[in-house]
Formats: structure tokens, C-alpha cells, sequence
């Protein structure tokens, strides 16, 4: 069988273009998953209020855009207010993190397990409805087809009838090369070695000199600040945010990281793309009412087969 | 022990007279279930509309237009309407939740809205057990009128008018050949796509069909698949004039040369602004219209100069409506809603968006019209 003959009957135009649209949504995805994998690494804390730090993230970017003059005319260049709006929302969400991990986690680090995870949806509607109060339930547009008269949407790859935007690249882009940055942190510097021995054992860890309390902070801050610049891609990409967009987002993370392997790095990346792909491609050649349905079928199937996800490892406990 | 008889026998009497007229007086209100004479005096409209949401451009606008048509009613028959704010979010079920808030208000006599056909639908069985009025100034899905909900009316055509209009409009102006058809997953449009499919493949367009979440802000699989290199236009039901945009926006991403025509729900100047597309309404643009100069300059003034589109106007007197109907049924200085529904119905009055407003007997507005917007950059222009 001729491998190309197969993907004309699918029609390859439509898989490439299929394929673009899964990666700029798993990316997202993905960096939504890393924060939940991280933290559940370190606490085995599902922090169901992850996906409300998104969602800050993409009001944050359209504060800044709105401070510097709006999308249509930004008083900086349009790559500086993209940088400016990434950064802003990468530190804003990686502090409220930190602020999180502080007041809502770290006072319950002791109590039986079901305590943190009240806690964490009790941060969940804190922040969606702080938001709502903030700025109404109305629909926020980031108008990103006005930066330089649409050019993030017309400039690209132009591949035969393919168009694949420049916005589109700059998301996929940025998502890849967060996830480098944070595969370096976490395999080449010092505190990505702390995260990990505290990963493997907290108590052994603090044994040995690590001060857990310190890698936890990170821990938030970077998963956080991750979470904030996947908010700020989503608003660049679909223009579109409201108070409640962190609840879909954040469950398709979940399920990113749990497909992905939760509690490891590389797994949550790999989950979140999968995801991506897999609402694409069902979009396209299942169901356009299914997608939703097929992403979650996916996590089911997991839990009852392979529970520890793609490249998790089952726990081994001593009887 | 005869006076005492007589003693026992006058306390047994005015205990029962008590608890008679005890019995009597809690009867009454439930009896009659509805305001009466000195609530004439404080009658309140209920506006049930998205004030809030991803739809909140049609709901504040909507009811900044009752609130104007309320001030100029007053002022005009010395009477002292006020309004009840609802809001649904584009939801059925807060629908719902509001439209038991209005039932439980014995002040309000009629409700403005539900503004989409949701809300009424999810309201309906709730007012007509009420016997409280509501007159929609925007929802237009056809079996809204089917008889089922007998207070509900509406002052704007439905898609039986608007279907056929878009078939009209895509096949003879617009030449389309090849038509994609998007339903948004709702009451409203999955009842209004087929229909304009329907009228489409009649006209001998080949139609193709695509289906998105309400809430969907990612349209680029839809596009992907489901907009063909020779694809003309994408008609899509929608309720959210913002996700119109979007879609346009990602067509041009992906380079399809398709055009947008949004339907009833899209129109909105300020959230719809297309490089170039269409749009479809059940109403006029009285910013288009000199005949309706004074009474936009009038809203402006009243406003503080609020821009709006098309779903104001209709809301106004859908409000209008109500005020008129209950205005006339506390003529006697005694009122329930059941008399206000029976005044709604017989409704003749001059209408801003032009000849006299008259219902059908399931409550459909008599003799109006669909119309259909040209957007270029944004700029809105009445086409057909």
C-alpha cells in the first residue's frame, strides 16, 4: 500500500491543515497540562484551580494590549506588545501561583488529602467569579486581526492551497520553546534537580538539604507563569475570552496530564498535543458535534488501561 | 345559665366570624392570583434578555430601548411603568430561573423578551400557567408561535420569513453556487440552518453543512473541513454577533475566499465587523432611515448618545406593547394579567419601525419583513 495514496483519499491538504490546527490548540493544551503535572509531581495535588490561572492570564494580556493603545493602534511595535502582553501574563499568573500555593495549599500540606483539593476548587470560583465581578460577564476581544492591518493572519507559510498565519507559528513557536526552556529547568539546572528529588521523595529530599518549601514556590511560579502565557496564546489565536474559559481549557489539560503520564514533564507535553490532535482529527474525519466526547472517551480509556498515563510509571509500593 | 348561654353562644359566633373571614381573606390574593386596583399604580415590565455574556451587546441594548420606551410612555400618558432587569446570559436555564422570579412578582404585569428562542421556550410553560404576557422583540424560531405558549407574542417576522430570504438573497444577488450552512448548537439555530439548507437546495445551491458549539471561539477545524476551495458563502446561525467575526477573521486566515452572512442573532455593528460579509435582520436600522430621525435623536438624548443596531428598536415596542395593553386594562382601575394578555391581542398601534403593529392570532406580528446588511469594513449598508 502506498503510504502517500492513503493520505490523498484522506485528502492531504486537509490532514497538514488538520494537523496545524491540532498543534496550536494541543500546545496550549499542553502548557496547561505542564502546570498541573508539575505541581502533582511535587504534592500529588490535583489543583483544580490551574485552569482559572489560565484564564487570568488571558485577562492580564488583554489589560496590557488595552494599556498600550489597543490592537488596532499599539503605541509599540506589535512584536514588542505581544512580548509585553507574554510577559506580563507570565508573571502576573506565576506570582498569583505563589500567592495560591501560600494561602489556599501550604496551611493544609498536612490534612488528609481530600482537604487541599476543596480548597482548590474553592480557588476556582474565587478567581471566576473575581473576574466576573472585575470586568462582567461580557465577552473580552483581544481584535487581534487589527494588529498591522491582519498581517499576523495574512503573512506565513503559504504551502499550495495551504496557509498556515504567522500568528499561528508565533503560538506554536512560543508553546515549543516554553516547553524547551522548562525541559532545561528541569533537567540541567539545580532546582530542576531539587524538583525532581522532591518529586521522587519529599522527606529524603529535605533530608538532604532541600528546602521543599522553596521548590514548591517554584514549583507554582513556573507552572503558573506557564499557564499564563498559554492564556495570552489562546486570546492572540481566538481573540475571544470570558470569566468561565478556564473551566474547558483547564478539564482538556487534565486531561492532557493525565493521558500524558501525570507527574512527569515530558508526558504532560506529549498528552497535551495528543489532545490537540486527537479533538482535530476527530473534528474532521468523525464528527464535528463529537470532539468533546472523543477527548474524553481517551481519558476513560486511559484510567481503565493504562491508568499511569503514556509515559507515567505505575507506583510500586512495599507490602 | 341563660345569660351564660347567650355569652358562650356570641364568643362561638365572633370566633367562627374570624376564622371566616380569616379564611376569607388569605382566599382572596390567591383567588385572584394577580394584582388589582392600587397595583395599577406600580406596574412594573420584566425584561428577560442576556445582560450579561458572550450576547450582552443585544441585552443591554435591548434593554436601554425599553427603558426609553418606558420614560416616553409615562411621560406621554402620566402613568408610572417601571422595569424589572432578568438576566439569562444566553443561558435556558437562568432563563428559567429569572422567568420564576417574574411569575413570583405580582407587580409585573408583561415581560419584554424572552430575547432568544431558547429563553422562550425554556419559559413559556412558566407564563402561560401565569397568565403573564411576554413579547419578544428578537427571538424567531418558528414553532415559537405555534400556539403552544399562548401569552408569548412577538413584534419582529420569524425564520419561516428569514430562511427563505437568505436562499433569495445568496442564490439571486450573490450568485453563490456552493454554500456552507453552520448551525450553532442551540434552539434558535438548529432550527433556522436547516431551513435556510432547505430553501438553498431549492433554489438548486449545493449545500454543505457544518455544526459548532454555542460558546466556540476555534473555528479553524470547521474551516478546514468543511469550507471548499469553491465555497461562496457560509451562512451561520448565530446568536453571538462576536464569533461571527471570528469566523470570518479565520476564513481569511486560512485563505478561503468565502464570505460570512451572519443571521438575525450577528447583527451588530460594533462586535460584527467583517472585511466584507453580510448580515441578516428582522428589523430596519433606524440609523438608515430618515423617517425615524426624531425619534433616534430622541433615544441619543435619552441614552447619552449609546450607539445601537436592530435590537433595540423592536424591544421598544415590545415594551410599548405591554405598557399600552396594561395601560388599557387599568382603565377600571383594576387590573390582572389575564386582562393585559387579552388587550396584547388586540394591539393596533403606530410602530417606529414603521406602519401599524398588529399580532396574528398565535401572537406573529402581522406583515413584516426580513432585511439583509452589507458589512464592508465594518461599515453597515441595507442591501435587500
Amino acid at each position: 500500500m502506498d503510504f502517500i495514496a492513503v493520505f490523498d483519499n484522506l485528502n492531504w491538504d486537509s490532514f497538514v491543515q488538520l494537523t496545524v490546527n491540532g498543534l496550536t490548540l494541543g500546545s496550549a493544551y499542553a502548557l496547561i497540562a505542564l502546570g498541573y503535572s508539575l505541581v502533582y509531581g511535587i504534592l500529588k495535588l490535583l489543583n483544580f484551580a490551574h485552569g482559572d490561572v489560565f484564564m487570568v492570564g488571558a485577562f492580564i494580556g488583554w489589560g496590557v494590549i488595552g494599556v498600550l493603545g489597543g490592537s488596532a493602534n499599539p503605541i509599540v511595535p506589535v512584536w514588542l506588545a505581544i512580548s509585553f502582553m507574554i510577559i506580563a501574563a507570565a508573571l502576573g499568573c506565576a506570582l498569583l501561583g505563589v500567592v495560591i500555593e501560600r494561602f489556599a495549599y501550604r496551611p493544609l500540606r498536612n490534612a488528609p488529602r481530600i482537604a487541599p483539593l476543596i480548597s482548590a476548587l474553592g480557588v476556582s470560583f474565587f478567581l471566576q467569579n473575581s473576574v466576573l465581578l472585575l470586568f462582567s460577564a461580557d465577552f473580552k476581544t483581544y481584535n487581534t486581526f487589527d494588529f498591522s492591518g491582519g498581517t499576523l493572519f495574512l503573512s506565513g507559510i503559504n504551502w499550495g492551497p495551504l496557509h498556515i498565519s504567522l500568528l499561528r507559528i508565533i503560538v506554536i513557536g512560543s508553546a515549543f520553546a516554553m516547553m524547551g526552556l522548562l525541559a532545561l529547568l528541569v533537567y540541567r539546572t539545580r532546582l530542576g534537580k531539587a524538583m525532581r528529588a522532591t518529586s521522587f521523595d519529599r522527606e529524603a529530599a529535605a533530608m538532604m538539604g532541600i528546602d521543599v518549601d522553596r521548590v514548591i514556590v517554584w514549583t507554582f511560579f513556573i507552572g503558573s507563569a506557564l499557564a499564563g502565557v498559554a492564556g495570552v496564546l489562546v486570546g492572540l489565536i481566538f481573540s475571544q475570552i470570558n470569566h468561565f474559559m478556564g473551566f474547558n481549557y483547564g478539564l482538556k489539560g487534565f486531561t492532557a496530564a493525565v493521558v500524558g503520564g501525570i507527574g512527569n514533564v515530558p508526558g504532560a507535553m506529549l498528552g497535551g498535543l495528543l489532545i490537540g490532535l486527537a479533538e482535530s482529527y476527530s473534528f474532521g474525519y468523525i464528527s464535528d458535534v463529537w470532539q468533546n466526547l472523543i477527548v474524553f472517551s481517551i481519558l476513560v480509556a486511559f484510567m481503565l488501561g493504562r491508568p499511569s498515563g503514556i509515559l507515567g510509571r505505575a507506583d510500586i509500593k512495599k507490602v | 345559665m341563660r345569660r351564660r348561654g347567650i355569652t358562650i353562644a356570641t364568643v362561638l359566633a365572633v370566633v367562627a366570624a374570624a376564622v371566616a373571614a380569616s379564611l376569607v381573606g388569605r382566599a382572596a390574593p390567591s383567588a385572584s392570583a394577580a394584582p388589582s386596583a392600587s397595583a395599577c399604580m406600580k406596574v412594573k415590565l420584566g425584561v428577560l434578555a442576556p445582560l450579561t455574556g458572550p450576547a450582552a451587546f443585544l441585552g443591554q441594548e435591548q434593554l436601554s430601548w425599553v427603558q426609553y420606551a418606558i420614560s416616553s410612555f409615562n411621560k406621554k400618558y402620566k402613568t408610572s411603568f417601571g422595569v424589572k432587569q432578568g438576566d439569562s446570559q444566553l443561558s435556558a436555564s437562568l432563563a428559567r430561573t429569572v422567568g420564576r422570579q417574574f411569575v413570583a412578582d405580582k407587580s409585573i404585569f408583561g415581560v419584554v423578551g424572552g430575547s432568544t428562542s431558547q429563553s422562550v421556550i425554556s419559559t413559556g410553560d412558566l407564563f402561560k400557567a401565569a397568565k403573564l404576557v411576554s413579547v419578544s422583540g428578537s427571538a424567531t424560531r418558528v414553532d415559537l408561535t405555534s400556539g403552544k405558549n399562548s401569552t408569548f407574542f412577538r413584534v419582529v417576522p420569524n425564520d419561516s420569513v428569514q430562511a427563505p430570504n437568505i436562499a433569495n438573497f445568496v442564490s439571486g444577488k450573490l450568485k453563490a453556487k456552493r454554500v456552507l450552512v453552520v448551525d450553532s448548537q442551540d434552539d434558535y439555530s438548529t432550527a433556522l440552518a436547516p431551513a435556510v439548507g432547505a430553501a438553498l437546495k431549492a433554489k438548486g445551491v449545493k449545500v454543505d453543512t457544518g455544526s459548532v458549539a454555542a460558546d466556540a471561539t476555534d473555528f479553524s477545524n470547521l474551516i478546514t473541513t468543511s469550507v471548499a476551495g469553491d465555497t461562496d458563502v457560509v451562512v451561520f446561525a448565530t446568536q453571538t454577533a462576536s464569533a461571527a467575526n471570528a469566523l470570518s477573521q479565520q476564513l481569511i486566515e486560512q485563505g478561503k475566499k468565502a464570505l460570512v452572512l451572519g443571521t438575525d442573532g450577528a447583527y451588530s455593528p460594533s462586535q460584527y465587523k467583517p472585511k466584507h460579509g453580510y448580515v441578516s435582520s428582522f428589523a430596519n436600522d433606524l440609523n438608515f432611515l430618515p423617517s425615524a430621525k426624531s425619534i433616534v435623536a430622541g433615544y441619543k438624548t435619552f441614552s447619552k448618545g449609546k450607539t445601537f443596531g436592530t435590537f433595540g428598536p423592536p424591544s421598544y415596542m415590545a415594551a410599548w406593547v405591554i405598557m399600552n395593553a396594561a395601560n388599557n386594562a387599568c382603565k377600571d382601575g383594576h387590573a390582572t394579567r389575564g386582562e393585559v394578555v387579552t388587550q396584547v391581542k388586540k394591539t393596533n398601534v403606530p410602530s417606529i419601525l414603521g406602519g401599524n403593529l398588529k399580532f396574528t392570532a398565535h401572537g406573529d406580528v402581522a406583515g413584516a419583513k426580513f432585511y439583509i446588511f452589507e458589512i464592508t469594513n465594518g461599515s453597515y449598508k441595507n442591501v435587500a
